[in-house]
């Protein structure tokens, strides 16, 4: 009856507004009820949060695990990785939706919301984020669009930074350095905010203190990702860092993403390795065991599965049939997060002590009543210690493995360990291997590639080719970006 | 229906002077001897003239001399008749065989005369397309109309079927045509609960009208026959009259129609049997491959994945057994009662359909009733409301994780049908441990929907004056879909289990307003004018709301209480509406020069308010030289010439005008997160911008056509020639223009772009033979189409259709090409097209991404359709042909890479050589000698989302193949049958399609701008059946 009442109304009643001239208003109808205009900063710092994590966490950390030997490819895009095989069809969806679409862009709506209203502790995260966001983005794919990123119809077809001006800004072409940005965030999370984040922080629940160690912490690590080929800046800036003394110093202050354990709220790192049509698309490396068992290091039976009692793995490039799915190694939820709660880290305080140590010995910079030996023990120790290996023998590792030998072969002690430290976070491990050469694992078997070695960038992704013509020409990823010098 | 008084020869004021004398007599009808109101009768070579009144009686004052008489009526044969000496001058009219004068419903239910229109439009008689094998009106005019292309989705029950009429039009927007029935704006949508990838194949809204129900169907195939419908027509039009009360005779009629149809599927790739699962001629038994070792070799018994002992033979029939026979029932029936002006009818019909896979089905029950009334005082009032309920159970398809997505990855030697599928706890057993077994998805991943459906129309008519008519005609149709998408615990797409209560509600309605004037003899005799005013109010809205339970607990309780997570739920409504004003004005010059004026005004709702009404005009001509100049001959009876140039506007869709944000979402199948995420007990919601950028300065999409064409009868009309040509051009296409991903958004919407389509129609029908026992009747169409995009915006040279595609395949516009072509990695190629071989391992080199792979739209297509009669025997025959268009198969490349296709078990133990040449490194190429195995050779071809998924889907099919008798009237002279026919029909008997392993005929996803793609949907079937229709 509902339906022959609307009827009759419609039909008799809508003439008549018509004709009573009240047309405009009858026609007035084109608001969206289903999507919301504006939004608060405080639903877009978790969207973002949670995009960085996927960023680093998800196809991209499949990618760096493969061809840095965490993990062999079995099948589907890892397979592909395990021979070096990327080309324009990989990682669109990270470019689209996790990145760019994703973090980067939530990242530029949180400032563009949160700013008029003197939300500086979101404006100061907000910034803090999309520096590391977007030296992911430069350090995976070289030079990209960065200063005129994120504007919308403003530059539909952003025109592409170098890498070197990203880093370090050119003030001619209107590029504000990645550290001018992380240090305009930390200037925000030192002014008095009019609002403040809760448990929509994911990272550090609310915790600005912990926002601004995260901050300098990133100072340090994008200093030394260009310490090679620009060591005079990276100096001058990891010096601001240890005078300011307000770095990640405990694994409590990880910037670190968390997750839940119910469908929908699940780590990417343990939905791909545990529950996903594609669990059996990779396993742990033999290269990766093999490295771990020669230092006897204790995190190997803690970070690594045995479903058979044994380790079940395979070197990479392996072309040969594979024992069945369930017999495989995998990572243990010590590198996943038990039920899917992650986390996702991005910054660890293992990371922050290697990057100093390795600064002390490759730049000769000092940290305060801290030797390179010290810093060095620091990382080990924060890495054994979240993976829960007992203090004693965490004393006793320490005393095995002491720097030794040359400074070179010293820093490859350091990327070593950090490599250890750094296992469920492959694309870091790839960023210090480019940058370092360390762990100095052989080629894939079977490596096919453009020329047979380890990826050293991505290619750009086919559609952005389609889309935007200063994408062309293509790079291909046997070319080095600006930071990898030999 | 040509009984139907079309023109009203009214006020013919002569001149009665003393050389005068009175002729009269009655008109009759040569079949049946019935009057015949309404004939004209013309002293020929002059104005003067007159028509017969209700009873077929005239008379009408002529010279003494004498002189000639004409008589003609829409849908007979002219007669002349020399006066002489007579006073008394009866007459009977034969009905033209040919209908090359017919009166035809015009745009908004306006009759016409056939030979008026100054463009082309074609119908379709009610017993075209009842008792054909087929539940789907669309499918079942296949083959049978010009400029017309419809391609169904698959032979899965109830899947939707597309249609473009005169190519495409539209970018982004609906390019099916606007459906009306009875009068009754009627929604087609295709409703998708799953993503159109992932989803089963959910009906188009038209399936809600049986076949069985149409009396006649019109289709206004360009602008200039649809302008008075307004912004939807642009893409041409199909008016539906469905069967109702009424006869000339005034009796009461019910008539019954019954028909059982049996379904097969038909159409599948053929299988080899000679090698089984496993890699390099090495068994495997977690292999999707069947590159394993030759049967009949040492290798007897093989142990499966669960453990078992199995033998290791073929199982030939492993996949087409899958499929089960389908089964369709249609039940009909029809009372009219009543004449002309006082009449009521009553159809009911009822189908129900059993799928060819398990667990599917479609069933549809109607009811309508309608009445006319003239009352006492001259107000007409007509009415109708039908009552539909239809379900479909379905399904889940697509790549991967689905039965049709595992369906292509049986291995030969895997006993799919004889073994247990499930365990005691209802887990599915299966090679693939990641995957389900597909007798286990179609028990356990249901797709179930139940649409209830209302639709009907009030019409008021009142004649003001004998030449001025005013009435108004309100109508809705309003529907809901429930729908419900179980997949429980253990399916692989949600390990967890998944339950989606999703539920559809979609209203249109109209108002239409029309004051028609109509004056013959007007300024000067022989020229009749009548003109239409009309204004429009249309309401359109809909309402999606849907509750997704995830993280279900107890296996088997289908309900959305079972689930712990909500986070996918959510809701979408749209409203927009306009207010339309429209004119026609329409002259005719002695029946054979006919001038047509149209235009309209629309204010939507959905365009920028101040800037949001836009006007179209539409002229057509046309001439009839036969009449004109009198030089009908033994050989040319008739011939008539046509002309039009009109245009459409079309407004936007809802909500385009502003950017928003949404709920936000990371990831895919490999791993993926909605907010709100619950972390740490915390319910976080999240947002971020929309991936689209609006825009407030949007304007109207225009769609200008121009046609021209001929129409030719010959021998005594016995055959007839139509031909026409059309170039229509679509520019300031509302469109979400793709843009840099980094500039933080996908798309922006604006005005952009131009697209063309311009082609030939010719329809021919003829006679060859007519005895009074024997006739074999041909109708013949054929239609060659050009669609081209010419250009999308600056710096775009393509963009991807709207919709779901899988990765790495993109259907597309591409500036240059015919709408949706689809973009891939094509082969790398040298300047001479000759695929580049890589000198190192003998396969080709890394292909090239963003090429233009495949071209869903066929050169030409045609239909021939030849029907004999003999006494009550009646034997038709329809052939159609589709020419080289290409479908993107993933399901054959699947079976070809994974060794299951029959091609590759030929010489399987020989060395291949990929066709290709080598690079020499100096400007010169060497062919490629480099020799692989077997499976190298077909892996090597090309993988998914690759050139090599290309095929040419060129396909004569059989469509259709009908017999049937009518019992003789001296059989059944003492019963109390008015007629009874029974017959046998079959539907897709036998196609042929050299460039293809299996039916091309496949569009996964369905009804809809994405064509061109088989992407593990349903296979097609082969339908026959028995039919009985009993007249009372």
């Amino acid at each position: 009856m509902k339906k022959i009442r609307l009827l009759y109304k419609s039909i008799f009643i809508l003439p008549l507004l018509v004709i009573m001239g009240s047309c405009n208003e009858f026609l007035d109808v084109n608001q969206s009820p289903n999507l919301p205009e504006q939004v608060p900063p405080s639903v877009l710092l978790p969207s973002a949060l949670i995009a960085s994590a996927f960023a680093n966490g998800n196809e991209l950390n499949r990618f760096g695990s493969t061809v840095m030997d965490y993990t062999y490819g079995a099948g589907n895009n890892p397979g592909a990785y395990d021979i070096y095989n990327i080309d324009g069809a990989a990682f669109n969806n990270q470019w689209r939706f996790e990145i760019y679409g994703g973090a980067l862009n939530t990242f530029q709506k949180l400032i563009e919301a949160a700013e008029p209203v003197g939300g500086t502790s979101y404006t100061g995260i907000a910034k803090i984020m999309k520096a590391y966001v977007f030296s992911l983005t430069t350090d995976v794919w070289g030079d990209i669009p960065y200063s005129q990123a994120l504007q919308g119809a403003t530059y539909p077809q952003p025109r592409i930074d170098k890498q070197e001006d990203i880093y370090k800004g050119n003030a001619g072409l209107e590029i504000q350095s990645l550290f001018d940005l992380v240090r305009e965030g930390l200037a925000d999370l030192n002014t008095t905010s009019t609002i403040n984040p809760g448990v929509e922080d994911v990272v550090y629940g609310g915790t600005i203190a912990s926002w601004r160690r995260a901050g300098y912490t990133l100072l340090l690590k994008l200093a030394m990702q260009i310490s090679n080929v620009e060591p005079a800046l990276a100096v001058t800036i990891i010096n601001e860092v240890i005078s300011a003394n307000n770095y990640i110093v405990e694994n409590s202050q990880n910037l670190s993403v968390k997750f839940g354990s119910s469908v929908g709220s699940q780590s990417p790192i343990y939905t791909w390795t545990y529950i996903s049509t594609f669990q059996n698309d990779m396993m742990v490396s033999s290269n990766y065991v093999s490295l771990l068992e020669g230092l006897n290091d204790p995190r190997l039976d803690l970070f690594v599965t045995k479903p058979t009692g044994s380790f079940v793995t395979y070197p990479n490039g392996f072309a040969g049939t594979l024992a069945p799915a369930a017999n495989r190694s995998k990572w243990s939820t010590v590198i996943t997060g038990a039920s899917g709660v992650g986390p996702v880290r991005l910054i660890t305080n293992a990371q922050r002590a290697f990057w100093l140590a390795e600064a002390v010995l490759s730049l000769g910079v000092t940290v305060p009543g801290k030797t390179a030996q010290d810093l060095y023990e620091e990382g080990i120790t924060a890495s054994m210690t979240e993976a829960g290996v007992p203090e004693g023998d965490i004393d006793t590792y320490i005393a095995d493995h002491a720097l030794t030998g040359t400074t070179e072969e010293q820093i490859e002690q350091i990327i070593t360990q950090k490599y250890i430290a750094q296992t469920g976070n492959g694309l870091e491990a790839w960023h210090d291997y480019r940058r370092t050469g360390y762990p100095d694992f052989p080629e894939h078997l079977n490596a096919v590639g453009i020329d047979g070695t380890r990826p050293k960038r991505a290619q750009y992704i086919d559609q952005e080719v389609q889309r935007n013509p200063n994408f062309s020409p293509v790079v291909l990823p046997n070319v080095r970006v600006w930071w990898d010098v030999d | 229906m040509r009984k139907i008084l079309l023109l009203i020869f009214c006020c013919s004021f002569l001149a009665v002077n003393a050389q005068q004398r009175i002729v009269s007599g009655k008109v009759t009808s040569a079949e049946d001897g019935s009057a015949l109101p309404g004939v004209s009768v013309l002293l020929k070579g002059t104005s003067v003239g007159t028509s017969t009144d209700a009873d077929g009686k005239y008379s009408l004052s002529v010279p003494a001399s004498g002189g000639s008489l004409v008589f003609s009526f829409i849908g007979s044969k002219t007669q002349e008749v020399v006066i002489g000496e007579r006073s008394l001058i009866d007459v009977s009219l034969m009905q033209d065989v040919t209908q090359l004068s017919e009166v035809i419903v015009t745009a908004q239910g306006i009759e016409r005369d056939n030979r008026s229109l100054g463009y082309a439009l074609q119908t379709v008689k009610g017993s075209d397309v009842a008792q054909r094998s087929e539940t789907n009106l669309l499918n079942t005019l296949q083959g049978k109309l010009s400029g017309v292309n419809i391609t169904g989705a698959s032979g899965g029950a109830g899947a939707s079927t597309n249609i473009n009429i005169r190519g495409i039009t539209s970018f982004s927007g609906s390019n099916q045509p606007l459906i009306v029935v009875d009068g009754i704006i009627f929604n087609n949508a295709v409703n998708q609960t799953l993503n159109t990838l992932f989803g089963n194949q959910p009906t188009n809204r038209l399936n809600d009208i049986s076949p069985e129900n149409i009396e006649s169907l019109t289709v206004l195939k360009g602008p200039a026959a649809s302008v008075l419908y307004g912004s939807r027509a642009a893409s041409g039009v199909i008016v539906i009259t469905t069967k109702k009360g009424g006869t000339a005779s005034g009796k009461t009629e019910v008539t019954l129609t019954s028909s059982v149809n049996f379904q097969d599927v038909y159409g599948l790739a053929k299988l080899q049997n000679r090698y089984g699962q496993g890699l390099n001629n090495d068994f495997n038994n977690t292999a999707t491959n069947s590159w394993g070792p030759a049967f009949g070799g040492s290798l007897t018994e093989v142990t499966t994945i669960q453990g078992e002992t199995v033998p290791y033979k073929a199982f030939p029939n492993n996949v087409e057994g899958f499929f089960n026979r389908g089964r369709i029932v249609q039940n009909g029936i029809n009372i009219a009662s009543g004449d002309k002006d006082k009449n009521a009818g009553l159809s009911i019909s009822s189908t129900f359909q059993d799928g060819i896979i398990p667990n599917t089905g479609y069933t549809r029950n109607s009811i309508q009733l309608s009445g006319n009334n003239k009352l006492n005082n001259g107000l007409k009032i007509g009415s109708s409301i039908s009552y539909v309920r239809s379900t479909q159970d379905g399904m889940p398809q697509g790549n991967g994780a689905s039965a049709l997505g595992q369906i292509t990855r049986i291995p030969r030697s895997y006993d799919l049908l004889g073994r247990p599928y499930k365990d005691a706890n209802g887990k599915s057993i299966f090679y693939n441990l990641t995957q389900n077994h597909p007798l286990w998805n179609t028990e356990y991943e249901t797709l179930k929907s139940t649409v209830d459906r209302i639709f009907g129309h009030v019409t008021l008519g009142y004649d003001i004056k004998p030449w001025l008519n005013v009435s108004y005609r309100a109508t809705g149709d309003v529907y809901t879909d429930r729908r419900k998408s179980v997949r429980s615990i253990g399916a692989a797409r949600a390990p967890l289990g998944q339950i989606t209560e999703d539920i559809f509600y979609a209203a249109e309605y109209n108002g239409d307003l029309m004051i028609t004037a109509s004056k013959n003899n007007l300024f000067l005799n022989g020229l009749n004018a009548s003109l239409l005013v009309g204004q429009n109010i249309n309401e359109r809205s809909t309402q999606n709301t849907y509750t997704d339970a995830q993280e279900l607990t107890i296996l088997g309780f289908d309900n959305v209480s079972n689930g712990t997570v909500y986070t996918g739920s959510g809701d979408n409504k749209s409203l927009r509406r306009l207010v339309g004003f429209y004119s026609s004005l329409n002259l005719s010059y002695n029946n054979y020069l006919f001038l047509e004026l149209q235009g309209r005004i629309d204010k939507s709702s959905t365009l920028p308010a101040g800037n949001n009404s836009f006007f179209y005009p539409g002229v057509s001509v046309s001439f009839v030289p036969t009449d004109a100049f009198d030089f009908q001959s033994k050989i040319l009876s008739y011939a008539k010439i046509r002309g039009s140039i009109a245009k459409v506007g079309k407004d936007a869709n809802v909500y385009l005008l502003k950017s928003f944000y949404e709920t936000s979402t990371q990831g895919n199948n490999l791993a993926s997160i909605t907010f709100p995420m619950n972390i740490g007990g915390d319910n976080i919601p999240g947002f971020q911008a929309a991936s689209r950028i609006g825009s407030n300065t949007l304007t109207p999409e225009f769609t200008t056509t121009y046609e021209g064409g001929v129409n030719v009868g010959l021998f005594k009309n016995k055959l007839s020639v139509d031909v026409g040509y059309f170039y229509t051009e679509s520019s300031n296409q509302i469109f979400n223009v793709a843009i840099s991903n980094s500039s933080g958004f996908d798309t922006r919407t604006t005005n952009v772009g131009m697209i063309t389509n311009k082609g030939w129609e010719v329809e021919l029908s003829a006679t060859p033979i007519r005895t009074s026992d024997f006739s074999w009747d041909i109708s013949f169409n054929w239609t060659r189409l050009r669609n081209k995009v010419v250009d999308i915006a600056e710096g775009i040279t393509s963009s991807t259709i709207i919709g779901n595609t899988f990765g790495g395949l993109s259907p597309s516009i591409a500036r240059g090409y015919p709408y949706g072509v689809i973009i891939a990695t094509g082969y790398a190629k040298n300047a001479n097209g000759d695929r580049l071989v890589n000198p190192n391992t003998g396969l080709y080199m890394p292909g090239v991404a963003n090429t233009v792979i495949a071209n869903p739209n066929p050169e030409w297509i045609s239909g021939f359709t030849n029907t004999f009669t003999y006494k009550g025997i009646s034997l038709a025959a329809l052939v159609d042909v589709k020419y080289g268009h290409d479908l993107y198969s993933f399901g054959w490349i699947d079976l070809r890479s994974n060794g299951s296709l029959e091609i590759t078990a030929k010489d399987r133990e020989m060395p291949r050589v990929l066709p290709g040449v080598i690079d020499n490194g100096d400007g010169t190429f060497t062919d490629n000698y480099i020799q692989v195995s077997a499976q190298s050779y077909w892996q090597g071809l090309g993988g998914l989302a690759t050139e090599a998924g290309v095929f040419n889907a060129t396909t004569y099919r059989l469509r259709e193949l009908s017999l049937s008798y009518s019992l003789p009237a001296s059989v059944l002279s003492k019963t109390p049958f008015g007629s009874v026919n029974i017959g046998v029909s079959g539907r897709n008997l036998w196609f042929y399609s050299p460039h293809a392993p299996g039916d091309p005929e496949l569009n996964t996803q369905g009804a809809g701008n994405i064509q061109g793609m088989d992407l593990n949907g349903a296979p097609n079937t082969r339908n026959y059946g028995f039919n009985l229709r009993i007249t009372l």
